[in-house]
């Protein structure tokens, strides 16, 4: 088992530092261009979540990232330290009329990482949210 | 217009040729800005994009409402594979056509005389 740690400040324009290591760690464990831009775009959907609704954007707050790699998986781990969220919902989002009419064009970033990653799982306390995402080793 | 989109005209169409790398929270300001570029038949060009996430999919759907609006054509071109498929997966594509560029002339009004 290998890990590398990251922690940000709780703004966005660190979350491409993230995404970067990401990319980085894909590459190192051999999964394939796609599943890298998949893990990238899941992993930075994490981080954004974790600024935004974590740590309502306030800069001193940080947001720690994992990364472990094992022989059958890479786990990235985001961790902020706001006061917890009730549910989150992975439901699936698309692009609707009525959204659009009524100027809701945000929403997406949950949906994605459920349908981008194989395993994903998020726990939560007044300490802060945790949400865990694994991408397996696909045996050809 | 922010000098991250590089716009060329022809008419009644206007070609939105995006020339950063990522469509992201940082990205989105600039690339809303140039919604106020927008032509009757608009294409947005991802050939310089390696990284779009939600925040860059709300930045372009700020595109989709304006040429709603409008009653303009939209489209996007020079879609990444992966792209393709993001985009297909929140279905934006039916709000924003993945064509290719020489195929544009098509939509384009014929001339006045």
């Amino acid at each position: 088992m290998h890990r590398v740690t990251l922690s940000i400040p709780s703004d966005p324009a660190f979350e491409r530092v993230v995404r970067a290591s990401t990319a980085e760690l894909g590459d190192t464990f051999g999964f394939e261009p796609d599943r890298i831009e998949d893990l990238k775009l899941a992993v930075s959907e994490a981080v954004n979540n974790a600024i935004d609704h974590g740590s309502k954007r306030q800069a001193h707050m940080p947001i720690d990232v994992s990364f472990s790699v094992n022989g059958e998986h890479l786990e990235v781990r985001v961790t902020d330290h706001g006061t917890g969220v009730d549910r989150i919902d992975w439901s699936r989002r698309v692009v609707e009329e009525d959204n659009l009419d009524a100027g809701m064009l945000r929403g997406f970033g949950m949906y994605l990482i459920s349908a981008l990653v194989d395993q994903y799982e998020v726990t939560s306390s007044a300490e802060g949210t945790v949400m865990t995402l694994r991408l397996l080793r696909k045996v050809a | 217009m922010a000098a991250s989109i590089r716009r060329e005209e022809q008419g009644d169409l206007a070609i939105l040729r995006i020339s950063m790398p990522s469509v992201d929270a940082i990205s989105a300001a600039a690339i809303e800005q140039a919604c106020a570029d927008m032509r009757p038949i608009t294409a947005l060009d991802f050939d310089q994009v390696n990284f779009i996430n939600s925040a860059g999919i709300s930045a372009l759907l700020k595109f989709v409402v304006q040429a709603r609006k409008s009653g303009y054509k939209l489209f996007a071109i020079n879609v990444s594979p992966h792209h393709q498929k993001i985009f297909k997966m929140v279905e934006m594509s039916r709000f924003m056509p993945i064509v290719a560029e020489r195929d544009l002339a098509a939509y384009r009004e014929p001339a006045r005389v």
